[in-house]
């Protein structure tokens, strides 16, 4: 039931994400890129197992033997830690970055920004 | 030996905080160079090189310790991109200070190169996207370096791409994961081997190297994601779109080779999507290739024959000749036979040499064109040869490496790419190239004309061309000869790369996964 609801979770976010980037703001385009790389987050976390982990579903716990707690993979939740900060700093470059399309051409609407040379 | 590497790493992250930044700068890129030089004659040129050499970070043991990993085919990207980075970091120190309050130009710059480095030497599939990030988030910096309205807007692009990129790299990384339980690319090609063995269904495998694909694709700037290409180079300032070519698209090329080669080649995966079908991803992988590095060649062909401003043929001519570089690995990937494989990689390896040297000779000439002249426009420049003949010798050289004539180092290029795809005997293919080698011609000779033939304008008239940039080109136009002339010590390195690419076992050998934890 987990597994379902953080799949159609997951789902969720990537059409939000989708249908923002296509979007003509500039900022709605960056938050829909900052969804759809949390939405990759979310995915990996639920790559790592949403029931509890044993040493036979869990590799690193392989070396501990049988006697390891019971626990999700340690593994994916080291590379969301990692993908977290790298897509916080990245979004906060490209609302920055927005700023200055927003200071240099005066609109932060995509048709326009395509016309102007 | 990799300590000293690690080393140089982590120098370089820390270099360019102290003011006297160009000095150390240029000193961190010569340590560089020697560094590099160091790792290809310990672990390729040495006569008892053991042809791979691993480093596993904070002793932890593969498969879930970090790997570094530099094999014969991590040298030759290295090299390259050592050459490259140290031209246009000489460059750089010259044409830097004309624009002030650029503080943080060469800290970005080694940023770059870290990343770039990281990407080649990694073994595992979440470092390299680390990695990729690295080297990303420094090029976006320098695609907006000049902050003028053209460059935001071509820099936000940029971002936008490559954070959906990254995006689908995780999920292809994640979905790895998932379906192999691991991340360390040896120990991934050897569990793809043996599936049944380590109780995995392979099936999603095929569909998850889709999305690493284009993600790679997207890096090199293959046809159909090429779109962000001709607006971030022309953005960025010559020096760095010379790294950007020279370098960072190498590092796309670079990971399709080793994620197709090394991690794929051996893969007990069957395929059927209908069109295509084997019993290795490779036979979903050389098609797909096929198409796009065709598709590159004419669309970028034909884009660099219309352009008007140099840099704009020369962002063009990328695409193009990644084309040129992709179309041997696919057929290495369709390839039936290990020998004919080899001699496909070896073409693309060497192709790709020539590309980085002579589109970094053709980029920095750029730099030194707009430094003198203050414009690339073809309609706005002419007659470059009676003003600065050292300047148009270099660019004539670069030129003809791209069309690939003798005995520049593009000739080899192109005659073992031709070579390669001969012997795969496909009709289309070859028709494809020699298209594309027709309109290199065209684009390149339009370029001569447009900036360095005919009457010379005012603005060429009274240029005065930097003779230490004159003095890199030269130096680099030299090296594009010498590579041509002294050809064979680059092909036997080219073909130690080649076979290192190929020899997936040696490969998890040297790695060894699987290991007991400590």
């Amino acid at each position: 039931m987990t597994a379902f609801i953080l799949a159609v979770v997951i789902g969720a976010l990537f059409a939000l994400g989708t249908f923002l980037v296509m979007r003509r703001d500039l900022v709605r385009v960056v938050w829909g890129l900052s969804i759809v790389s949390q939405a990759a987050n979310v995915y990996l976390l639920a790559v790592g197992g949403v029931e509890r982990g044993t040493f036979e579903s869990v590799p690193v716990l392989a070396g501990h033997g049988e006697a390891a707690p019971e626990t999700a993979d340690p593994v994916v939740q080291a590379l969301v830690l990692t993908a977290i900060v790298i897509g916080f700093g990245m979004t906060a470059f490209a609302l920055v970055l927005s700023y200055r399309v927003y200071q240099e051409h005066g609109t932060l609407d995509v048709t326009k920004l395509g016309d102007r040379q | 030996m990799l300590v000293v590497l690690v080393a140089a790493v982590a120098t370089l992250s820390l270099r360019g905080r102290p003011r006297a930044r160009t000095a150390v700068s240029l000193a961190g890129g010569l340590g560089y160079v020697l560094a590099v030089a160091a790792i290809d004659w310990y672990v390729v040129l040495a006569p008892d090189a053991p042809g791979i050499a691993t480093y596993q970070v904070g002793a932890h043991p593969a498969p879930f310790g970090i790997t570094l990993v530099a094999d014969g085919l991590s040298a030759f990207m290295l090299s390259m991109a050592a050459v490259v980075a140290l031209a246009s970091l000489v460059f750089s120190a010259r044409f830097l200070p004309r624009y002030d309050r650029r503080t943080f130009y060469f800290p970005l710059f080694h940023f770059l190169l870290l990343g770039i480095t990281g990407a080649f030497l990694t073994g595992d599939l979440f470092n390299l996207f680390v990695w990729f990030e690295v080297m990303l988030m420094a090029s976006y910096v320098f695609v907006a370096f000049y902050g003028g309205a053209r460059h935001t807007r071509a820099a936000f692009w940029y971002v936008a791409l490559n954070l959906v990129a990254s995006a689908i790299f995780l999920l292809g990384v994640g979905g790895l994961y998932a379906t192999t339980g691991t991340l360390n690319m040896a120990d991934l090609s050897m569990r793809l081997t043996d599936p049944a063995g380590y109780g995995i269904d392979p099936g999603p495998v095929v569909g998850l190297v889709g999305l690493l694909l284009s993600v790679f694709a997207i890096k090199a700037g293959l046809v159909p994601f090429q779109f962000w290409i001709p607006g971030a180079y022309s953005a960025a300032p010559p020096p760095i779109a010379a790294m950007l070519a020279g370098a960072t698209k190498k590092v796309g090329i670079y990971a399709i080779v080793r994620l197709s080669f090394t991690v794929l080649a051996g893969a007990d995966v069957p395929v059927d999507l209908g069109i295509v079908a084997g019993d290795s991803p490779l036979a979903f992988v050389g098609p797909l290739l096929f198409v796009l590095g065709a598709a590159s060649v004419l669309v970028g062909g034909v884009g660099a024959v219309g352009r008007d401003s140099i840099e704009g043929v020369l962002a063009y001519s990328s695409i193009g000749q990644v084309g040129f570089i992709v179309i041997p690995v696919a057929v290495a990937a369709t390839a039936s036979s290990p020998d004919l494989r080899r001699i496909a990689v070896l073409a693309a390896l060497v192709y790709a040499l020539n590309h980085a040297l002579a589109k970094g000779l053709l980029f920095l000439s750029v730099g030194a064109v707009r430094d003198a002249a203050g414009t690339s426009r073809f309609e706005d420049l002419g007659g470059f040869a009676g003003r600065a003949p050292a300047l148009s010798i270099a660019f004539f050289v670069g030129a003809l490496a791209l069309v690939g004539i003798p005995p520049l180092s593009g000739f080899f290029g192109k005659f073992l790419v031709f070579d390669a795809v001969v012997r795969a005997g496909s009709a289309p293919t070859l028709a494809v190239l020699l298209g594309g080698s027709l309109l290199t011609i065209a684009y390149t000779t339009r370029a001569w004309n447009g900036c360095f033939w005919g009457p010379a304008p005012d603005v060429v008239e009274n240029a005065t061309v930097d003779p230490v940039e004159v003095a890199v080109l030269v130096a680099l136009a030299a090296l594009v000869v010498g590579v041509g002339v002294g050809f064979d010590p680059v092909y036997r390195f080219a073909d130690v790369a080649a076979t290192a690419a190929l020899d997936a076992e040696g490969y998890v050998e040297a790695v060894a996964p699987g290991g007991e934890i400590a």
